[in-house]
């Protein structure tokens, strides 16, 4: 920056330079060798009154410092005149400083139309007669610089200004748009509030104050905006007493509602709070930018509907954020004596669902399935988490409907993601149907449970939207029942269901539940459906065998006291379809209808255990045992491999030569042509080199191909890059190099060497909830960290949202608009941070922590380290 | 010092993707012909050969000039990967500097397969491994294609050590379409947003496919000659060069950074030098050519060659100071992003778009008033070469280059003047005035007067009198 600002061989015009801000302005721009037209009609601050003194004075101020300025005298209403005279004195206009003012401070109750004219004809008609004269001169040189005076008074009101507030944001329009059509000329337009004694403010200021707010401390950025270097254009500054700021126009983000939609005045006020929300303001610079909320509201399409309790549009296929859970035979056995299972500890069949070292096996009671998506939904509602668009309080809710599907049977133990999404929404006049359909996955991601939930929202509809289907399903045939049975519920009955997570107050309090209404605790509808999904099994699973449950679907139609006589009658109405509906004796009223439980027709297979390395040493060491693998059945397996899936090789598209040591051998593994085998080829894309031991623990997945290479254990020939293609074989199973193994032994396939594979218990949960206890202990992290950390945790998947930058630091799942940094990796990854095993830095260098908005936060994840 | 070197016929041939292309040697032939035309030189004239092409067996540039002429003279076939075409430049260049030869040609081509980089030869030690065991040990091996993990890698270690935000190298690729979309030479001249770009697939992170130069197949060349021989041509201002510097890997490549691995200490240090032999600096570029082969290279780029400060492209960017109207025009052509990258070609091909702005015959994407052009070609393995050309001959000389004839070929764009960016018009005009300037150590008209406002602004409305004095002129009150 060592040239300065200056304005050799340039002209300029200032309006009203004969005392103030214009003076100022012009001695400034002299000063630097700028060429000066010093305009002053020299009148009184109200408009009246000419002289030529002042502008001469200025004139001659210049002219003795030894720069170049001629006065002009005329009123910018004659804005010719100004620009001629510098046309007619210099032969150019580069810049005008569109200054001269007036006041004619009146309270609108004794304001005239005399005082408004005046006012709108000097700052408003004056400063446009004036630019209007010199634009032609500007856009043909394409240079100008033009510069016009508004207020704050006009930006924010002043009392006793309604005329000059209104002139003078009049100026600020019409800098925006003349900025625009001077842009492609280079003629730039800028606009500043000055807050500066002057005539104008005298009287109104202290002495102190007034000397304080020299117009010197304006002109600066006047001279700036006016010069060659400045490149803005249609920007508005406030300044004065030292000060110099840019202003901007900011809007609230808004409410938008969908087209189609009759928006009402109660509409309006019951979302003003959001309508006048600038904590997240966008700042808008243009028309288009101004209407892009509009363009997108119009691409978006018509509405489906909605009132204050349910918008449709907004609702309709939110996902919840994902939930994990897992259960073992504890939580089975609970489950099944909470729906009334067990009830004689002799029925051997009803042990089996309550007694994990049952002879024959414990089996779990299928319709536990519903217990994960209920406690996703249940934990939801706790920490306040709902989709957008629902906004009905839990005092509306009924719960409708509930559906069920297995895929396979439930196993014993197991860690379930559930992942929930608003699937459908009813308007059924008075109230609403909202249907969120919840699938839950096992630990290596395969679906288990599909499910869906009706909830009947009392008072909510009405809306004019769609009805759904309304057909009557699982209707009862006329014929008597094939089967009925009655159960007495016992009066404890929903205090032990409740302890399998609906912890509903409704269900246990007897105040609670007279203040919803009832005359005592009720039963949960969900337990009644156990008693009778398990009631129906009983009697129409072949031998009994709950295996066979595949799906279930009931209507709630009404309560159950604890207490209570529950009949369930039953209609066979296929070897897969059983109908059922449950009455209270008591009262002879039907409390679930419409439900029916179909029927696997052959025990679907239990899942295949995947390919799993020998992660185990115990149990890899028994498998090796048996029958020891070594490169001779690698090589055969992949060979088999490779034939039965031609796809590998066609994408890899590499051959690689293996030469093995301790004890020499060599093989080709032909990428190319699908083949593995014994010898040497003659164009291999890369040769490795490693002992027989290392490659037999690679392919078991033992060793690490980064640790053999880097330790000189793998030697790597030829096209290094190419090594990567071996991952194609990474899907090949390791049950058929057992099998080549055990074919080669002469004996028959060994067991797989790995049973289950062990499930890894989640980190997310537990770390996160560490990191809580460290935030309530040392809330000073948070000035440490300052951001908003959202955290994506996958396999399995969590969401957290990590509050460094209020305080009191927040920790909470699920997800957040908020996030200073969006944080994505592996929950193994995780543990890896937490352990200090690895850095963050090196997680993202390698590509296994992914990182969005703000990096810097992401340099401060120490206080992961050591939480666990 | 050796002699000056000017460059006095550029020419290529629009790129093509791979199986799209006529074989090699029809396109070096039509590149050499169109230079050839460009600089009113025969063939006969031309005393030495320089062919750079990456992929083909040996001799290829005998078979590509035999094309134009079966006139004896000796040609040299240079391989060094990307930077090959402007290695093939430098080494005819220092033909004519060292008063070897008056006139010499340099051409470069390629005729690609399918496909990201790989290596042709797998039987012995790949000459990347250095930089491959380097990368290892930083951030592994994965599937994605080796180049885009090396220069994805460099990226990486730049957002972490700068905040660079994913969208800045997005908006790389939005500028070079948005350049492309003036170049009739350029593959993709398709506007991208940024959204369209991140929303394509990941190659490897920061990357997305838009985000990786396209394999292309290609022809450019140039002809370097003396002042004397351009003179007997009737050419009195030629763009020249004015420095030129090659660089090959420091330690500091293998050590612990990906941004070194991919060459940014090379190209460093090849601009610092080139910046001392041709005595002008990065402030005095007009234009410049760099190597994107990925778009976090030419994030790096602008840092090595100084264009901007370590750790600020990213301002830079959001300034628009690489694109029209901003401090320089990088990558006019739409760079190899747009234009495509046919190794061999990619140097030369730089070198003929810089040549065509000097000469104020780049059309619609002419980057007005252009005197100093900078050109960075690189590769890896590894060279980075750095050019300076410049064009001294003021409006005469630079109207003496426009009114030339225009070559055949396809060589050079569609004419028709368009009018400029609205920038560029006030660019020329401070350049006009500029030149009208007084220097620096005058004293200008209104020295007097500033010291005088400075001197006494302390205390303008402190004096009783004045304010007295305004006190009397507000009869309204």
């Amino acid at each position: 920056m060592s040239k300065e600002v200056s304005f050799d061989g340039r002209v300029a015009i200032v309006t009203g330079a004969g005392q103030g801000l214009g003076r100022s302005h012009a001695l400034l721009l002299a000063s630097r060798g700028a060429k000066v037209v010093v305009n002053d009609l020299g009148g009184s601050t109200a408009g009246e009154g000419k002289s030529s003194e002042t502008a001469d004075l200025v004139v001659e101020e210049i002219k003795q410092a030894g720069a170049e300025a001629v006065a002009n005298y005329d009123s910018v209403e004659d804005g010719d005149a100004i620009v001629r005279t510098a046309m007619d004195t210099w032969g150019r206009v580069d810049i005008v400083i569109n200054n001269a003012g007036i006041l004619r401070d009146k309270s609108f109750k004794n304001m005239t139309d005399a005082d408004w004219d005046i006012i709108f004809r000097v700052h408003s008609y004056g400063a446009y007669k004036v630019t209007k004269a010199a634009w032609p001169i500007m856009t043909e040189q394409g240079y100008g610089r033009i510069l016009f005076t508004t207020s704050s008074a006009g930006i924010y009101g002043n009392f006793g200004q309604t005329n000059y507030g209104s002139a003078k944001l009049s100026l600020v329009g019409f800098a925006n748009t003349l900025s625009l059509e001077g842009q492609r000329k280079n003629v730039l337009v800028n606009t500043i509030a000055p807050f500066a004694a002057s005539r104008l403010t005298e009287g109104l200021l202290p002495p102190a104050v007034f000397d304080s707010l020299k117009p010197e401390y304006v002109s600066p950025i006047v001279a700036y905006l006016c010069s060659e270097e400045n490149d803005t254009t249609g920007g508005v500054y406030e300044v004065g007493g030292g000060f110099y700021s840019g202003l901007r126009w900011e809007r609230t983000k808004g409410k938008t509602f969908r087209l189609g939609r009759n928006v009402s005045p109660d509409d309006i006020r019951s979302n003003w709070k959001q309508i006048n929300d600038f904590t997240e303001a966008d700042h808008i610079s243009s028309v288009m930018e101004s209407l892009g909320p509009i363009i997108e509201n119009v691409e978006a399409g018509p509405t489906k509907g909605g009132n204050e309790f349910i918008d449709a549009d907004e609702a309709l296929g939110s996902k919840y954020p994902d939930y994990v859970s897992s259960y073992d035979e504890g939580d089975l056995a609970l489950y099944a004596l909470g729906v009334g299972a067990a009830k004689d500890p002799n029925d051997e069949e009803a042990l089996r669902l309550v007694y994990e070292s049952h002879g024959g096996g414990m089996k779990a009671l299928p319709t536990f399935a519903v217990i994960p998506g209920t406690n996703a939904i249940l934990g939801f509602a706790k920490e306040g988490i709902s989709p957008p668009g629902l906004n009905y309080g839990l005092d509306r809710l009924l719960h409708g409907e509930q559906y069920i599907e297995l895929v396979r049977p439930l196993p014993l133990r197991a860690t379930l993601t559930t992942r929930a999404v608003v699937k459908d929404i009813w308007d059924k006049g008075k109230g609403a149907l909202v249907v969120t359909a919840l699938d839950s996955y096992d630990e290596d991601g395969d679906l288990l449970i599909k499910s869906e939930m009706t909830a009947f929202i009392r008072g909510a509809g009405g809306w004019g939207g769609e009805r759904g289907p309304s057909a009557d399903v699982n209707v009862p045939p006329s014929r008597a029942p094939d089967v009925v049975v009655e159960d007495a519920i016992p009066q404890n009955q929903a205090l032990l269901y409740r302890l399998s997570g609906d912890w509903n107050p409704l269900h246990a309090d007897p105040a609670m539940a007279k203040a919803f209404g009832f005359e005592r605790p009720i039963l949960h509808g969900l337990c009644t459906f156990g008693y009778a999904g398990r009631r129906v099994l009983e009697h129409f699973a072949p031998a009994g065998n709950p295996d066979f449950f595949k799906s279930i679907k009931v209507r709630f139609a009404d309560n159950v006291y604890p207490g209570d006589t529950l009949v369930t009658e039953m209609w066979k109405e296929s070897d897969q379809r059983i109908v059922f509906r449950c009455k209270v004796k008591e009262r002879d009223s039907v409390v679930i209808s419409n439900a029916a439980i179909e029927l696997f027709e052959e025990l679907p297979k239990p899942k295949e255990k995947k390919p799993t390395v020998a992660s185990d040493a115990v149990e890899g060491d028994a498998a090796d045992a048996a029958v020891e693998v070594t490169s001779a059945d690698i090589i055969a397996a992949i060979d088999h491999y490779l034939k039965e899936n031609p796809a590998v090789a066609e994408k890899a598209q590499t051959v690689f030569q293996l030469k093995l040591s301790d004890p020499d051998s060599l093989w080709t593994i032909d990428l190319k042509t699908g083949s593995a085998g014994a010898g040497e080829t003659a164009k291999p894309d890369a040769t490795l080199q490693l002992a027989e031991e290392s490659y037999v623990a690679l392919q078991k997945g033992e060793a690490d191909p980064m640790k053999l290479f880097s330790t000189g254990k793998l030697k790597i020939a030829g096209d290094m890059m190419s090594v990567n293609k071996i991952e194609a074989l990474s899907e090949m199973p390791f049950d058929l190099v057992l099998e080549k193994a055990a074919a080669r032994a002469g004996g028959a396939a060994p067991a797989a060497p790995v049973a289950a594979p062990q499930s890894r218990e989640p980190l997310a949960p537990k770390l996160f909830e560490a990191l809580g206890k460290r935030l309530e202990e040392q809330p000073g992290l948070a000035n440490e960290v300052g951001a908003v950390l959202q955290f994506y945790v996958r396999d399995p998947d969590s969401k957290w949202v990590v509050d460094l930058k209020h305080q009191p630091p927040a920790l909470k799942m699920g997800e957040t608009d908020g996030a200073t940094t969006t944080i994505t990796l592996d929950d193994a990854e995780l543990a890896e941070l937490s352990s200090g095993e690895t850095t963050t830095q090196s997680l993202f260098q390698r590509g296994r922590l992914r990182i969005d908005g703000d990096m810097q936060p992401a340099h401060r994840l120490n206080f992961l380290k050591g939480l666990i | 010092m050796g002699r000056k070197v000017n460059v006095i016929g550029v020419g290529m041939v629009k790129f093509a993707k791979p199986g799209q292309s006529e074989d090699y040697n029809v396109m070096a032939a039509k590149a050499i012909k169109a230079a050839l035309a460009d600089g009113s030189v025969e063939y006969g004239d031309v005393e030495q050969a320089v062919a750079g092409y990456v992929f083909g067996d040996s001799t290829c540039g005998q078979r590509a000039v035999y094309d134009v002429g079966l006139t004896g003279i000796p040609v040299y076939n240079v391989n060094n990967n990307c930077s090959t075409g402007s290695s093939a430049l430098m080494l005819a260049k220092q033909m004519v500097e060292g008063g070897i030869v008056e006139c010499a040609l340099a051409v470069g081509f390629e005729q690609r397969q399918k496909g990201a980089l790989g290596s042709a030869w797998n039987d012995r030690p790949n000459p990347l491994e250095l930089h491959v065991k380097m990368m290892n040990d930083a951030q592994g091996f994965t599937s994605a294609p080796p180049a885009a993990q090396m220069f994805g890698g460099a990226g990486r270690e730049y957002r972490w050590k700068y905040g660079a935000k994913r969208e800045t190298f997005a908006k790389v690729n939005v500028k070079a379409r948005q350049h492309a979309a003036k170049n009739p030479y350029a593959l993709f001249r398709d506007p991208l947003s940024v959204e369209e770009i991140l929303a394509s697939p990941e190659v490897f992170d920061p990357l997305t496919r838009y985000q990786c130069c396209p394999p292309t197949c290609g022809a450019a060349a140039a002809i370097v000659c003396s002042d004397d021989f351009a003179k007997k041509k009737g050419i009195s201002n030629p763009v020249y060069i004015a420095g030129q510097t090659m660089r090959t890997d420091y330690g500091t490549s293998f050590s612990d950074s990906m941004i070194k691995m991919v060459g940014f200490d090379m190209a460093k240090n090849a601009a610092q030098a080139v910046y001392e032999e041709s005595g002008v600096g990065p402030e005095d570029v007009d234009v410049v050519e760099l190597h994107d082969c990925f778009t976090t290279n030419e994030i790096l780029t602008y840092e090595a060659l100084g264009l901007c400060g370590e750790g600020e492209a990213e301002k830079f960017i959001e300034d628009g100071d690489n694109t029209y109207g901003g401090k320089f025009v990088t990558n006019p052509s739409g760079g190899l992003l747009s234009k495509g990258h046919p190794l061999g070609a990619t140097g030369l091909a730089q070198c003929t778009e810089l040549v065509w702005h000097l000469r104020g015959q780049a059309e619609d994407r002419q980057v007005e008033g252009a005197r100093v052009a900078l050109q960075h070609n690189l590769g890896l393995g590894g060279g980075a070469v750095v050019t300076m050309n410049r064009c001294d001959g003021g409006m005469s000389g630079r109207e003496e280059n426009r009114n030339r004839r225009r070559p055949e070929a396809g060589a050079g764009p569609p004419s028709g003047a368009a009018p400029g960016h609205p920038w560029e018009a006030a660019r020329r005009h401070h350049r006009e005035l500029d030149r009208h300037r007084l220097p620096e150590n005058h004293d200008r008209r209104g020295g007097a007067a500033r010291r005088a406002f400075e001197g006494r602004s302390a205390a303008p409305f402190s004096e009783p009198g004045r304010l007295a004095r305004w006190g009397d002129r507000a009869p309204g009150r």
